[in-house]
């Protein structure tokens, strides 16, 4: 059990039966040397995001949550199947590839994190940074090569992605899946 | 009889069977005494006003009856009794199970309701307006979350945080319907002041500087007396007694009781008794200067509009002073700069238990402009609404 007081960022606490992940905790002093918990929540089963205050001695269970390595296998429509290291094979609807869901693709290799409650998969996490090819994007502007006029770039599966003017079709690009933003040129 | 209808809720989606009028007739109010009269004070404000402006059923829970006893003569320490159309109630340790929740609950001060209430409220078909009353606090996160709700961790009932605040985005502050003209009609009634005074025994000069003293143990006590003593202006200190009373018998080298009055100087100072919380709102109107403490207190001055001094509850590591600054960067909104520093020091150092004399002389070249500041102040609080409505229309705008 955690009380308010011990709740922080990364937590994850079961409210009614449900898993939330808390984003940000922040304790502030009432009166008489009690204190208020203002946080905020998100549901991982649904991704409901919500602020929620507490008393600092409210009691809560906290969930440790199962964590595998897994890889990107094939779409079964509408599902999307993800593999682990002993070839155990978890389906996942678009909405809960989360991050993941603008790369997803045939053929990569990504290593990503399941993230389980109650036996079942209810999030992925995509690394940090993915590589990617562009297969469209407007030619660059002739002299400009600073890097930081951008243009939009259409990835293999259709993601629409802001780039430096000088990416070119063809290009691979690494991709920082944590802001969607690009961050550079692949080297070969 | 509140007709009321059950909107969608933001912490999650209402079905159906929820989305259905309601009706809200009951309230329980639940109190913790603390220590002192600040708990039972604010609870029994509001369970009063709610069973005298509005339709309402109302009981009150409270587990040390004695301190409502000295608050309002009229109340006994028993299990059961009907004061004021308030249902009052002593609240056990030992809960009794069969007790069935009322239509809007309000725990007051996180006073953590009874387990068996609880199971109780989870199992009604339409579970409770279920409210967490905050102490007051001018802090700017108390806005950030005022109102919000907070689903009770094991049982899924929703609570929302509601805070008494003197900004827009809080609950307002505690005042009953009638309660600025019963002020009003008081100062305009030319005998109404001495006759107040004669009743608790205590007898004005004209021209006198009549000051009320309700406060914590406070060694500052001693340079006020001084400063009062050595002024141009007769002073007349009227102390309920409460726990400074011990403070200014150690600075006078005293022994006063109720009843007693003692002479020094341009000061006339006068231990009356503890008085109702009624007779207590008359005794801020009838002086010039009040100084006050804790939270009920606070609230009735600011309404009184009179220039006030606050003795802060104390909390660890002077965090009470992170309060006082912040209620006061609301309440000198728009004072001259030179009167706001004057204002500061002396609430500095009345509640940090340092000299007064230098800050009180300062105000008191000021007093005019901080009797008009006050004025302002209680139409700022007034455009606020009050506390017990505002929360009756937090139950119509929400489930």
């Amino acid at each position: 059990m955690k009380t308010g007081q011990e709740l922080r960022a990364g937590h994850v606490i079961s409210i009614d039966g449900q898993p939330w992940l808390i984003q940000k905790a922040e304790i502030s002093r009432s009166g008489r040397n009690t204190a208020v918990v203002k946080t905020k929540l998100k549901n991982l089963l649904n991704g409901y995001l919500t602020e929620t205050p507490y008393k600092a001695d409210d009691k809560f269970e906290d969930i440790v949550l199962d964590r595998k390595d897994v890889t990107y296998s094939y779409y079964a429509d509408p599902m999307y199947v993800f593999v682990d290291s002993d070839y155990e094979q978890y389906e996942l609807t678009a909405d809960e590839l989360g991050d993941m869901g603008p790369y997803i693709e045939d053929g990569i290799d990504d290593v990503c994190e399941a993230v389980f409650f109650d036996g079942k998969v209810i999030s992925i996490t995509p690394p940090n940074s993915v590589t990617r090819e562009v297969v469209y994007t407007e030619p660059s502007v002739r002299g400009d090569t600073s890097g930081k006029v951008m243009k939009p770039a259409r990835l293999t599966n259709g993601t629409e992605i802001q780039v430096s003017a000088f990416v070119e079709i063809g290009d691979k690009i690494i991709i920082d899946t944590r802001t969607h933003e690009y961050k550079s040129r692949a080297k070969d | 009889m509140l007709r009321i209808i059950a909107p969608s809720f933001y912490w999650q989606q209402e079905t159906p069977e929820r989305m259905k009028q309601i009706e809200i007739q009951t309230w329980d109010i639940f109190c913790r005494v603390i220590d002192n009269y600040g708990d039972i004070g604010v609870c029994w404000r509001l369970a009063r006003q709610l069973a005298n402006e509005y339709p309402f059923q109302v009981r009150l829970w409270v587990d040390e009856l004695t301190a409502l006893t000295q608050i309002w003569p009229s109340a006994r320490v028993c299990e059961h009794q009907q004061l004021e159309n308030v249902d009052v109630r002593i609240w056990y340790h030992d809960f009794d199970p069969a007790i069935q929740p009322a239509d809007v609950v309000i725990e007051a001060f996180a006073c953590n309701l009874p387990d068996s209430y609880l199971a109780a409220m989870k199992q009604r078909a339409t579970p409770p307006h279920w409210f967490n009353l905050e102490y007051l606090s001018a802090e700017d996160w108390v806005e950030g979350c005022h109102g919000l709700a907070s689903p009770h961790p094991q049982l899924g009932l929703k609570k929302i945080f509601f805070f008494p605040g003197v900004t827009a985005k809080t609950g307002g502050l505690l005042k009953e319907r009638d309660l600025l003209d019963k002020g009003e009609a008081f100062s305009q009634d030319s005998d109404a002041r001495e006759q107040f005074l004669e009743k608790l025994g205590v007898e004005t000069k004209s021209g006198e500087l009549i000051i009320s003293l309700f406060g914590y143990e406070n060694e500052a006590v001693g340079s006020l007396i001084d400063a009062w003593s050595q002024s141009s202006t007769p002073v007349l200190c009227l102390v309920p007694a409460s726990k400074i009373l011990p403070s200014i018998n150690s600075a006078m080298g005293q022994n006063l009781k109720v009843g007693d009055t003692f002479n020094k100087g341009a000061l006339r100072l006068q231990v009356i008794p503890f008085i109702s919380q009624t007779d207590y709102d008359i005794l801020l109107w009838a002086c010039d200067f009040n100084f006050i403490r804790g939270e009920d207190s606070f609230v009735r001055a600011q309404w009184a509009a009179k220039p006030f001094v606050w003795h802060i509850y104390p909390q660890d590591e002077d965090f009470h002073m992170v309060k006082l600054d912040a209620f006061l960067k609301h309440y000198l909104d728009g004072f001259d700069p030179i009167t706001q520093d004057a204002i500061i020091r002396l609430w500095h150092h009345w509640n940090r238990n340092q000299d007064c004399l230098d800050a009180w002389n300062t105000c008191l070249t000021n007093l005019q402009n901080w009797q008009k500041h006050g004025q302002k102040w209680r139409q700022h609080l007034n455009s606020l609404g009050d506390l017990a409505s505002n929360m009756v229309h937090f139950c119509q705008k929400t489930l």
